[in-house]
């Protein structure tokens, strides 16, 4: 065997490393796409419910009222209907809500999309008018606003709702409850 | 070179592809069984854009589980059940005084003294998650958020579950996207 054939040898490269590390990182990148992250919107209740007997002097709050326009008709998947256990899971079967619409009162204002929900939320961030004072730095501060969400709206309402008050820089955002089943 | 020397050397085992299919066995189970997410149910979370990122979770925060129906799962047991129970919501009480004395027993959950208008109130000190389907009615959320504010219960760290996308229509946040 001459010297050219040595190095003709030599410089077959080895696949099988390189597919190993393609096969692990597809398999990373798939199992990577089933996690869908989740986060979180920290809705603190008051602390003081039950615990005084003083009276709870009223605080200035934004009132943000959701109404059911169109109470949605919900698509279940293939096999499924309303009641029904899905077997596989042991839960009953999901669905998706069509045509569900909801309509706004920003403070006396109706609205019916949430577009025009957020310029009205951002018209009011931005007026002085509703900067209250704040008793833990004896400043101002933007007042709260609460979310009052009537029978038969949803959590995807709710969230909607919420992320704008956000987006308009409402950092104090509270639940209002008690409205009960449609 | 006699017969059984040959058979000797062809005897010999390339241990590399088991131990490659070992690792990938191994890399599969570890991104997919997921001890931590053994309380999560499989729901479809609302998208919210202004959240904060649940990347590193408590491990003591108790998670409350919310379906469509209104049914409320916690470690996989249906503690109330709309269709049961109907308007009656005293086994979500009891299922919030149950974590509240079961963590407080254990250690996972801490109490704190807060002076409230001049009287010290015990509260519990750590989060509780309410995770809900995205078409979960709202009066059912509202109804847990209301037993957590009972004093004798007092769990006033309430979190609301949202995601980064919107795994019915598709739809991701910005930052997923960028």
């Amino acid at each position: 065997m001459s010297a050219l054939d040595d190095a003709q040898e030599e410089v077959k490269p080895d696949m099988t490393p390189m597919i190993d590390v393609v096969f692990l990182m597809i398999i990373f990148f798939i199992c990577i796409d089933f996690k869908v992250l989740e986060s979180k919107l920290s809705a603190y209740l008051p602390k003081d419910k039950g615990s005084q007997s003083s009276v709870v002097e009223p605080q200035e709050q934004l009132s943000v009222k959701i109404y059911v326009e169109s109470a949605g008709t919900p698509e279940y998947a293939a096999g499924g209907s309303a009641g029904a256990v899905n077997p596989n899971t042991g839960r009953p079967f999901r669905f998706k809500l069509r045509d569900h619409r909801v309509k706004w009162e920003v403070g006396p204002k109706p609205l019916y999309n949430l577009d025009d929900v957020l310029k009205e939320l951002k018209r009011i961030a931005a007026d002085p008018s509703s900067q209250v004072p704040d008793k833990a730095t004896g400043g101002k501060k933007l007042m709260a606003c609460v979310i009052e969400a009537y029978p038969g709206t949803y959590y995807e309402d709710v969230a909607k709702t919420t992320d704008a008050c956000a987006e308009a820089g409402f950092t104090e955002v509270n639940y209002g409850g008690g409205l009960g089943a449609k | 070179m006699d017969v059984r020397k040959l058979v000797q050397q062809n005897v010999e085992m390339d241990m590399t592809p088991m131990i490659d299919c070992v690792f990938l066995l191994m890399i599969f189970f570890v991104l997919v069984i997921d001890l931590s997410q053994k309380n999560l149910e499989d729901l479809i979370l609302p998208r919210a854009v202004y959240q904060e990122p649940d990347d590193t979770p408590p491990e003591n925060r108790p998670i409350i589980n919310v379906l469509q129906n209104g049914s409320v799962v916690f470690e996989k047991q249906v503690a109330y059940d709309p269709a049961v129970h109907g308007k009656n919501f005293a086994p979500i009480k009891q299922l919030l005084l149950d974590i509240r004395q079961q963590g407080l027993n254990t250690g996972r959950l801490k109490l704190k003294e807060e002076d409230i208008g001049g009287r010290m109130v015990p509260l519990i000190d750590d989060p509780i998650l309410i995770r809900a389907d995205k078409w979960t009615e709202w009066h059912y959320i509202g109804e847990i958020m209301k037993q957590c504010s009972q004093p004798e219960i007092a769990f006033w760290k309430v979190e609301l579950a949202m995601s980064e996308q919107d795994k019915e229509t598709g739809e991701k946040n910005p930052r997923l996207t960028k």
